[in-house]
């Protein structure tokens, strides 16, 4: 895992997060960005399949899904920056060639092991069936140093069963270093103008400024579930509804959000930025 | 999942995407390995399969669903789906283990089938049962006639042979070999006339009452004391004293509408809507132009006459529902097949499926009646569900066509 360049900054977190855009969606893939993300107290949602155990739902894994009021606040404050798109032609024969080098690099390794492995278990097999035998111990140390003389000999790892890795995030980019400005540069902007996600841009500010820690609230319906800290520590206390200051709501909608709320024991927030 | 042409297997995107994942597959393009990000990133788009989709695609095949791209043009028909036509794969009448409760319908046929032949068999059992009890009974008393049939005493199809007070004049009763009732042969006590009767009926034969029943002697005296009355004529004196008797409870004259009619035709007018108010035909109702929609007087059971003034009809989800057009924000993405340990799921022959998704979000519009009716329309009977996506978390609804029973009993 590498780190962007920490170029002279004034912030004290000088880590930038590289953001991809996937079907307009902003996504963090590093897991270094990962990290920075959740220390600066943006929580997002993953979407991935976890990779040890992919066939649960319980826990996900990369990408990192940011709400639209997260990706607005890293790129306020300047944190983050898109990162580079699918290197078309840029390095591709460069690329191949570190390719090709690595899988080789990983054959060795992994025959070496592969023939490590096979004497290991060769060894437990013959001492555990000869432990009763009391005929003589030479003979089986004899037998033993042929068989294992002959695995080195015959032994071949066939490139078929060696394991490959498959990258999470774009394996080119370890291999270019991205300047910060040169991830600023591409970012497009995709504002949402309607003054409903200016409310809702304003409360999180607000809130994740008094250390609360948010996620999306859809199924709760409201806006956002805050959080007293880290989600993985707390239950959310709040469901979060942001409403405009001049937007009249109905009785009947307050009751029905009152009674969500009390029947998942969580207390609802009205909330309207000035 | 994938399908095979010209000869090659090939994947769909969400499909390769999902194997990525999994770890089950390595994509290359131009000699090098796909990372993850690439998948979402080349093979995720608003074209191919959007990144809502892809989730949910991922959240169901995680879960162990079979999950197919939908195809619209390969639904079979409204009218082909009335045929009922035996479809090669049609596995409609196989149980499966999960089962849900379907909405009922008045188009569906196929699965209330299986109902009515066994309630219609239970009531032709009892309709053969009767009919053999019929029988039967029709045959004992023609035995019984056939053997008395010499006496003098005819043989009533009321009295058995103990009571044999049979001075009722009583028709005999040849002996009829038909098994259906013969009703000129059932004598019928002439109760009413004037010659001499003993007051009391016999009871009727216990063959002919139900289980235990048991029915004493009727004493008809009392009865027999109303009818063939003559008419007493009383005296001018006698007359006037009755009529005394009855005016003296009520005084036409101290009725307050009587009061007010001015005049004769006024009075007869009261009479008469009087007359009508107390046979259920009030004025103010009946002589204008709007009248109700039903006569009490006439007898109707409740179902119909609750039919009869129903202000509203009531009608079902598909309901206009081929006129409308398709939309180009509301379409059906998968088909959802159970696994082969629960259905039987074969590529070359899938079946039913288990459900079919739609997939939006919580920030975009809730599905309205239209776009219901659309989609059920489109998907036939497989019910629609909504997989609604939230960053990360999915929530999935329906909505099931409902008649309200209506709680009335013929």
């Amino acid at each position: 895992m590498e780190e962007s360049p920490s170029m002279d900054d004034h912030q004290d977190s000088s880590l930038v997060v590289g953001v991809g855009l996937c079907d307009s969606a902003p996504l963090l893939w590093r897991l270094q960005d990962l990290k920075t993300v959740r220390s600066l107290g943006l929580v997002g949602a993953l979407l991935g399949s976890l990779p040890r155990t992919p066939r649960q739902n319980q826990r996900l894994g990369r990408p990192l899904l940011l709400l639209p009021e997260e990706e607005k606040l890293l790129r306020d404050e300047e944190a983050a920056g898109a990162l580079p798109g699918q290197n078309q032609d840029v390095g591709g024969v460069e690329l191949q060639r570190r390719f090709e080098e690595d899988q080789q690099r990983s054959f060795e390794e992994q025959s070496v092991l592969a023939l490590e492995d096979r004497k290991s278990a060769l060894l437990r097999a013959m001492t555990s069936s000869h432990t009763g035998s009391e005929s003589g111990a030479e003979a089986v140390d004899e037998a033993l140093r042929r068989r294992l003389e002959a695995l080195d000999h015959s032994f071949t790892f066939p490139q078929s069963a060696m394991a490959v890795q498959l990258s999470t995030a774009r394996a080119g980019l370890s291999y270019c270093p991205e300047a910060r400005a040169h991830l600023q540069a591409n970012w497009p902007i995709r504002e949402q103008n309607s003054p409903r996600s200016d409310a809702r841009c304003q409360v999180f500010r607000d809130l994740r400024g008094r250390g609360f820690f948010l996620t999306s609230a859809g199924k709760f319906g409201g806006d956002f579930l805050v959080y007293p800290g880290d989600p993985l520590r707390f239950h959310a206390h709040f469901i979060a509804v942001c409403l405009m200051l001049d937007e009249s709501v109905c009785l009947l909608d307050v009751l029905a959000v009152a009674r969500l709320g009390s029947n998942v024991k969580k207390t609802v927030l009205l909330c309207s930025p000035t | 999942m994938g399908f095979s042409e010209n000869g090659k297997q090939y994947l769909l995107p969400e499909e390769a995407l999902y194997l990525m994942e999994c770890g089950n597959v390595q994509v290359f393009y131009r000699d090098l390995p796909l990372s993850i990000q690439d998948g979402y990133e080349r093979f995720l788009s608003s074209a191919t399969v959007s990144l809502q989709q892809y989730q949910v695609f991922g959240h169901l095949k995680r879960l162990g669903y079979v999950v197919h791209r939908f195809d619209p043009s390969s639904e079979p028909s409204s009218y082909a789906r009335q045929l009922n036509l035996p479809q090669s794969r049609d596995r409609a009448g196989r149980q499966l283990k999960r089962k849900r409760s379907p909405s009922p319908t008045a188009t569906c046929s196929y699965t209330e089938a299986p109902v009515e032949p066994t309630v219609e068999k239970m009531e032709e059992d009892k309709c053969s049962l009767e009919g053999d009890h019929v029988k039967k009974l029709a045959a004992s008393p023609d035995i019984q006639t056939a053997t008395t049939s010499g006496s003098d005493e005819g043989r009533s199809w009321w009295t058995t042979d103990d009571l044999g007070a049979s001075d009722k004049e009583l028709h005999h009763s040849p002996t009829s070999r038909s098994s259906r009732w013969d009703f000129s042969s059932i004598p019928f006590p002439d109760v009413g006339s004037s010659e001499r009767h003993p007051s009391c009926l016999a009871p009727p034969e216990p063959s002919l009452l139900p289980g235990d029943l048991t029915v004493g002697v009727c004493d008809i005296a009392s009865w027999r004391r109303k009818i063939n009355l003559r008419m007493v004529k009383m005296s001018s004196k006698e007359q006037k004293r009755e009529e005394d008797k009855r005016r003296r409870r009520w005084d036409v004259n101290k009725d307050r509408e009587v009061r007010r009619c001015r005049n004769w035709a006024e009075y007869h007018e009261l009479l008469a809507r009087r007359q009508r108010k107390r046979k259920g035909r009030p004025a103010h109702l009946w002589n204008r132009e709007v009248t109700p929609l039903h006569d009490p007087r006439q007898p109707i059971p409740t179902g119909e006459l609750l039919d009869k003034i129903s202000v509203i009809k009531s009608t079902h989800l598909l309901e206009g529902a081929s006129r409308l057009k398709g939309s180009e924000e509301w379409r059906i993405c998968f088909n959802v097949y159970q696994p082969d340990t629960v259905a039987d799921f074969k590529k070359s022959n899938p079946g039913k499926p288990y459900s079919r998704m739609c997939v939006c979000s919580f920030d975009g519009p809730v599905p309205d009646l239209r776009v219901i009716k659309l989609l059920a329309f489109q998907s036939g009977d497989i019910p629609v569900v909504f997989a609604v996506v939230d960053h990360g978390d999915i929530s999935f609804y329906t909505f099931k066509d409902f008649q309200l029973p209506t709680d009335v009993f013929p």
